[in-house]
Order: C-alpha cells, then structure tokens, then sequence
C-alpha cells in the first residue's frame, strides 16, 4: 500500500512538521490527552539505542514514542 | 451529601496528571501518616494518608494513579474515572484536590476541567511555584478563581510553601459545599446531549457529565449491572454512538475553550529553555553512551546489593544467632525452647536479614525514578524487553534478581503494564540468585573437574558461568511464552512523557524506602515466619515415637562403638532428623525423585531447602554427619568445611544397588534442578504479596517446579 502522507518515522532527526491527524483513535486518544494535538509541531530528537523507538519534542513535551506508534502519525507535507 | 449517617469521614481525592508532583504533595501534607491500600478488585495501588484541617476536623487523602484524562488508556487510570463514576464507591471522595503542574498549566488544565464538569468540591493547586518562580513564569491566581469559580491556590510540594493556605481552602469548601449549580465548561454536542439525558432517566444517574462517561465506559465499569449495560448498549446504538472519536473531538473542544483561557492567566517568557534536560538526554539516551551508562548504572545498583549490604546482613544474622544462643542457654533445652530459636527467631531473622537489600534497593531505584531517569531506562529499552513480555522497567528486577528475588519483585512496582508486571514477577526467580552461589560451589566442585581448558578457562568458572546464564536465558524464554500465553489484546503504547530532570525530593524517597520496606514486613514477613516455624517442626518431630527410638538406637550404636561425646551428638542429630516428619517425607518422594538420580536425604535436603536454599547444603552436612565446625559453612574455615561436606558426597551409596550417589549425572542433574526451581517460599511469600492472591504464587511454583524436574530428569538421563 502507497502511503499518501509521511508520518513521525519519516522525519529526520531535529527535522520538525505540523502534526495533522492520528490514523490510531486509541493513540489519538492517549496523544491529545497528553496536549499533542493536530496542528502541534512535532521535532524529532533521536532514535533509540536499539532502534524502533523516537524521542521526539512536541510542543515543549518530550514523549517517546514507539516505531507503529509514530507510523500513525501524519504530518503536513 | 451522602445518605449514610454513621460517622463519615470526609475523603479527599488526590487527582492530577503524571509528573504533576502529586506525590510531593502528598507526602508534604501526610508526612508519615500514610499507608498503601488496593483498590478492591484490581492490582493498583493506592495511598491514604490522613491530614487535619486548620479546624482540626480530620480527613482521608487518597492519593489516585497520575492520569491525563478521564479517557483512560491504562488500568492506573481506568480506577480514576471508575471511582469518579460511582458515587457509592468506597474511594468516592468529598473533594477534589487537583494538582497541576504549573509550567505545563496548559495541559494540565484538560483533566481538570472534566473534573469541574463532574460538579464535585474541588481545589486548584498551582504545584512547583518555586521553578515557575525560576523560569520567569507569573500567573494571575485570582483571574484562575475567577473564570473556573473554584478555589486556586499555588503552591510547592517540594518547600511546602503555602500548605497551610491549601488545607484552609480545602476545609472552606467541604463546609460551604460550594460544589453544587455550576455550569458546566464543556457544552455537549446535540447527540452527547441525547445520550447523557436517556442515561440519566434509565440509570438515575444525576450529573449529565457523569452520565455522557457512564455511555464512553459502560464496557468495563466494574460496578454496572448487566441489564444496564444492556441499557446503555441500546441507547448507545441507537445513536449510532462513536465513543473514541467522540472522546478525541471533546478533548480538542476543551483544549479550544481552556488553553485562551490559560494564556490569559499565565505570563510566561516566550520560549521555556529547559536545554539542561537536553543536554543531558544527548548523552544519558545516546545510541552507544545511554546503553553504557545504564550498565553502569546497574552496576552500582548490583554492587548495592550484593556487597554493601552483607554488612547489615551480617549484623542481623549474627545478632539473631548470639540472640538464640543466649536463651538456650538460659532456657530449658526441650522443645519449646527450639520452637522460640530456631523456628520463631530463624524465621523473624529471615525476615530481618532481607530488609538492607530492600532498603538499599529502593532508596537507588526511587532516586533513579525521582530524578526521572527510570522514563528513559524504558524509552531506551522498550523494544529489547517487550519482546519478552516486560518492560524497560524490568531490567531493573531482572539485574537486581542476581543478588535476591525478594527486592527484585518488589521493584516491579514502578512498571504500571500490570500484565508486563506480572511476567516480570514471574520470570525474575529464574535470574541465579546469591542463595544458589554455595549450593552451586558445593555441586561444582563434586562434579566438575579442576582442569583448565586450552590452559586458561577453568572447567569449574565456566560451568558456574553457564548455570547463570541458564538462568538468565529460561527467565527470557518464559517471558517470551508466557506473553503468547497472557495474550491480552490490551491496547499497549508507549507514547510516554520524558519528564524534565530535576534532583530528586529526599522526604519523597525516604518515605518510599520505608513503605517498601513495611510492605515487606507486614506482606510478606507474617507468611515467612509462619513457614520457618512449619519447616522446624517438620524437621523437629516425627511421626508417633519414631524420633526418641531413633535417638535411643542411635545413642546405643554409639556406645558400643564407645563414640565420644560429639560424635554420638552428630549420630543422634542425623538419625533424628531422619525420622522426622521430614525424612519420612523424604523417604516417601524418593520414588519420584530417583529418576534424577535423587536418593531420599537429597530429598530432605530439597524440601528443608524451602527456607532458603543455602540450607541444602548445610541439611546435608547434617545428614552425612559432619561435625559442626566441619559444617559451619559461614566461618572462615569455608572452603575447607566444603571440601569436607564434598568429601562425605563423595562416599555415599545408593542403598539398593550401592553405585555412587553423588555420579556426574547427578550432580549436574542436582545443579539443573536448583537453578530452575522455586527452592525459596520468602519469594513466593513476596509474588503472594505483590500479586494480591496465592493464585500466580501457585502457578509459579508449579511451573518452576515442573521445569526444574524434566530439565534435571534430561540431564541425568543424558549423561548416565
């Protein structure tokens, strides 16, 4: 399947894009919950040691986020 | 407000988002008058604690699991929005007193403004007011008081400014009840308007708010009768109602209506620097350094345990052993003098004995967690571990396990996955703890040849090496299985917030140290005792005269031998033992243990054991008629009281077929079976403790058990 937005995983490290939807409602509900919504910009810092994990920066909160979970996060283009 | 007339105590609940400093708070206005409690039903924790009003009225604080949202995503925060949901819970409170961060004001005002909508008493408290005071940050506490219409109060947690001036408004609003008639923040959508309305006339239910939760929970709600869910399923479909995506769309609208709302209150500097917290994280959660640094880290942790707290080990356990010397010898020496020294002090100096190693773990793993590292310990490990059922978390219990299993499960309390909790729980006996270090040495050196292989690696060091990393290999693989097993398809996330780092609150880790600590004692400690008093008197009587025969027969033999006095002791000592309860027992399961290669003293040896498993090798000593000073394993003369006790192993025979008892085979076998098996009840007494129930103790001895015997009947069959 093509994918017609990139997401969280697509970005490079300290490259930043505006969050624009969450394609998981049970993470989008947990993400809002925690103040990343639509429209926060999202900064990726680093990977994690062994892969398969972010830390990224949104909106001045620091979040880990893992590999499924950053994949459901679209961002503008 | 409530119907029961009988002496209510007002209860305040503790509510507000994780790294909120909630737990500051609470120790800053509870102080030592706190206990930990579950919430009935489910494993999560809850704190109580009691504070005075100004007034001098008393009431309970109960301190709830951090939350973001009344939309809960994990069990921690399903008890949240349970108990608010239910106003004839036992945690129901009175009022509110929520605590938001104030450098993060803005998101922590979304589960405060769910609360205001519940139409409860509540207070605002504005926590860490001395680094909002730092960072520039100037907030307009009565423009707060004024557009939420509560009381607004900032404060710290950590100096405890204006605690007083929290409890004063605290006490003014359970009087004034000044809860009830407020509008509610959030106007529902016209379907959330339906719904709530047709669950208030089905259910009786009074709060709209509560009502619109009660359609978004119904599912799980431990306290819902079927024919209600049944209810609210049908108005539910009805509507054609769209809970999650409901939940999202009335998060954004909130976060609309409060974060202008925020702003306007809160003067802050543009840009929050924080690069301190970056900085650090560039190194402390680097790709090759983070790893390396936590390894060291564990070290410590490792060396804690392992080799500073033998000092206090040995103080208890030899202040215990002069203790019991001394009141036998100013007590009769019958039988009730043995049952007060060796069942009720061993068992008080077992409990004892464990306590430094809890104290000293808890007081780096609460720093660790304090400071907020442990968030970073699971972002860096998460894939590593999950692969095996656990957490980042894990790790902790995992390494500590190496030294006890008794604080490594404890220190599973900070990994909130219950399921996750439990497999680390579970698996962490595996992991070769110090216990097994002298049964290990004493088969190893029975078994194993002192030969070098290609000149440097000694035959014995790698053997020793490899029962660790049996252990350590069973503990992943279990936890691998048991996660196909458990197999919940609980929705799991990561998505964690790396707190910024800060130094770490010393009453908030004094006061953890000492709850873990007391939560050992009363847990586990009872049960502990009650089974070292249980394993001395299977040891002590047998069935009908069979000891005092036995000590007669025995002490005739060794007069016609014309034994001295301390050998006719030892003859005495080790025919009694064998016609106790024990070694009946041990003659009784020797047909299931012979297949191991097992004779019926290793199965009285496996099963005095129990108590810890260093006994093994000082039952046999007893039982091959050692001397005591021969015996002492713990004096100096150790190694030498080894080789003796490996000398007599040596020399026993089966009585059947007098072939060696102690063959490679099953030594190895031996070796296998104690590194698998639950040889040690103060661990199952501690996963009773921390699992709420017997039931996954069982399960875990049975597993353990069964493992332990296939893999050692394996071995002995394959090197006979």
């Amino acid at each position: 399947m093509q994918r017609r937005y990139r997401t969280i995983k697509d970005l490079k490290i300290n490259e930043s894009a505006k969050a624009i939807a969450f394609e998981d409602s049970n993470l989008a509900c947990k993400l809002t919950s925690m103040g990343v919504l639509p429209g926060t910009r999202i900064e990726m810092i680093r990977t994690s040691p062994f892969g398969s994990a972010y830390y990224v920066k949104a909106d001045g909160v620091r979040l880990a986020l893992r590999e499924e979970e950053a994949a459901s996060i679209l961002l503008e283009a | 407000m409530h119907g029961d007339v009988d002496s209510h105590i007002l209860k305040i609940a503790l509510i507000g988002n994780p790294n909120s400093g909630k737990s500051t708070v609470f120790n800053q206005i509870t102080g030592l008058r706190q206990r930990t409690g579950n919430f009935p039903g489910v494993t999560v924790e809850v704190k109580e604690g009691s504070l005075h009003f100004p007034n001098g009225q008393e009431a309970v604080l109960y301190d709830f699991p951090g939350t973001y949202s009344l939309y809960p995503t994990s069990s921690d925060e399903k008890v949240v929005a349970s108990v608010l949901c239910n106003p004839s819970d036992p945690f129901f409170p009175d009022a509110i007193l929520y605590v938001a961060d104030v450098t993060k004001l803005e998101k922590h005002l979304l589960l405060f403004t769910q609360l205001l909508d519940l139409n409860l008493p509540i207070v605002l408290a504005l926590n860490m007011s001395d680094s909002a005071a730092d960072l520039g940050i100037k907030v307009n506490v009565p423009k707060l008081t004024e557009t939420f219409g509560v009381p607004v109060v900032s404060i710290s947690g950590r100096t405890g400014h204006n605690t007083m001036r929290l409890l004063l408004e605290l006490e003014k609003l359970v009087q004034l009840n000044s809860a009830l008639g407020r509008k509610p923040f959030y106007v529902f959508t016209e379907t959330e308007k339906q719904i709530s309305e047709a669950i208030r006339l089905n259910l009786a239910i009074e709060n709209p708010y509560r009502a619109l939760l009660t359609a978004h929970h119904y599912q799980w709600l431990p306290f819902l009768k079927k024919s209600d869910k049944d209810t609210i399923d049908a108005i539910n479909d009805t509507k054609k109602f769209q809970s999650l995506r409901t939940q999202v769309d009335e998060t954004l609208e909130r976060y609309d209506r409060f974060t202008p709302l925020a702003k306007q209150a809160v003067n802050a500097p543009p840009v929050f620097p924080n690069t301190v917290t970056d900085r650090i994280d560039a190194v402390l959660t680097h790709r090759w350094w983070g790893p390396l640094i936590f390894l060291f880290v564990m070290l410590l942790v490792f060396q804690a345990i392992f080799d500073w707290s033998t000092y206090p080990m040995d103080w208890i356990e030899s202040g215990f052993a002069s203790l019991g010397e001394l009141i036998s010898t100013r007590m009769p020496a019958t039988w009730y003098t043995e049952l007060l020294t060796d069942g009720v002090l061993a068992g008080l100096g077992g409990i004892m004995v464990f306590i430094p190693q809890i104290a000293l773990l808890f007081l780096l793993v609460s720093i660790l967690e304090e400071i907020g590292y442990m968030s970073r310990v699971v972002f860096m490990f998460d894939k590593t571990m999950r692969r095996f059922g656990m957490n980042g978390r894990s790790m902790i219990s995992l390494i500590s396990g190496s030294a006890c299993a008794v604080p490594a499960i404890m220190s599973s309390r900070t990994i909130g996955n219950w399921q996750e909790r439990l497999i680390t729980i579970m698996v962490t006996p595996f992991i070769s703890c110090s216990a097994r270090i002298p049964v290990y040495l004493v088969l190893i050196g029975l078994a194993v040849p002192a030969i070098k292989i290609m000149g440097v690696f000694s035959l014995q060091s790698l053997v020793f090496g490899a029962m660790y990393l049996l252990g350590l290999l069973t503990a992943l693989a279990a936890g691998w299985a048991m996660k196909r097993w458990l197999n919940r398809r609980e929705h799991s996330f990561l998505a964690i917030e790396l707190p910024v780092y800060r130094m770490p609150h010393w009453k908030n880790v004094m006061l953890n140290v000492r709850e873990n600590v007391w939560a050992f004692i009363t847990g586990a400690g009872k049960i502990i005792l009650v089974v070292s008093v249980a394993l001395w008197a299977l040891s002590r009587f047998g069935p009908g005269n069979a000891i005092q025969e036995a000590e007669s027969v025995a002490r005739m033999e060794s007069m016609q031998k014309g034994a001295d006095t301390t050998a006719t002791e030892e003859l005495v000592q080790q025919r009694r033992l064998e016609a106790s309860w024990a070694g009946q027992a041990g003659k009784w399961m020797e047909p299931a243990i012979r297949p191991l290669g097992y004779d019926w003293k290793i199965g009285i040896a496996l099963l005095t054991s129990f108590a810890a498993r260093e006994v093994f090798t000082g039952t046999l000593a007893v039982l091959y008629n050692m001397s005591d000073q021969e015996a002492d394993i713990n004096d100096r003369s150790e190694t030498q009281a080894k080789a003796t006790l490996r000398e007599k192993m040596k020399g026993e025979k089966h009585s059947d077929n007098g072939q060696p008892v102690y063959s490679l085979a099953t030594a190895l076998s031996l070796l296998v079976f104690y590194a698998l098996s639950m040889q040690c009840f103060s661990t199952l007494a501690v996963v009773k403790r921390e699992t709420g129930s017997w039931k996954w103790a069982l399960v875990q001895f049975l597993f353990m058990s069964i493992l332990a015997y296939f893999a050692a009947w394996a071995v002995y069959v394959a090197f006979t």
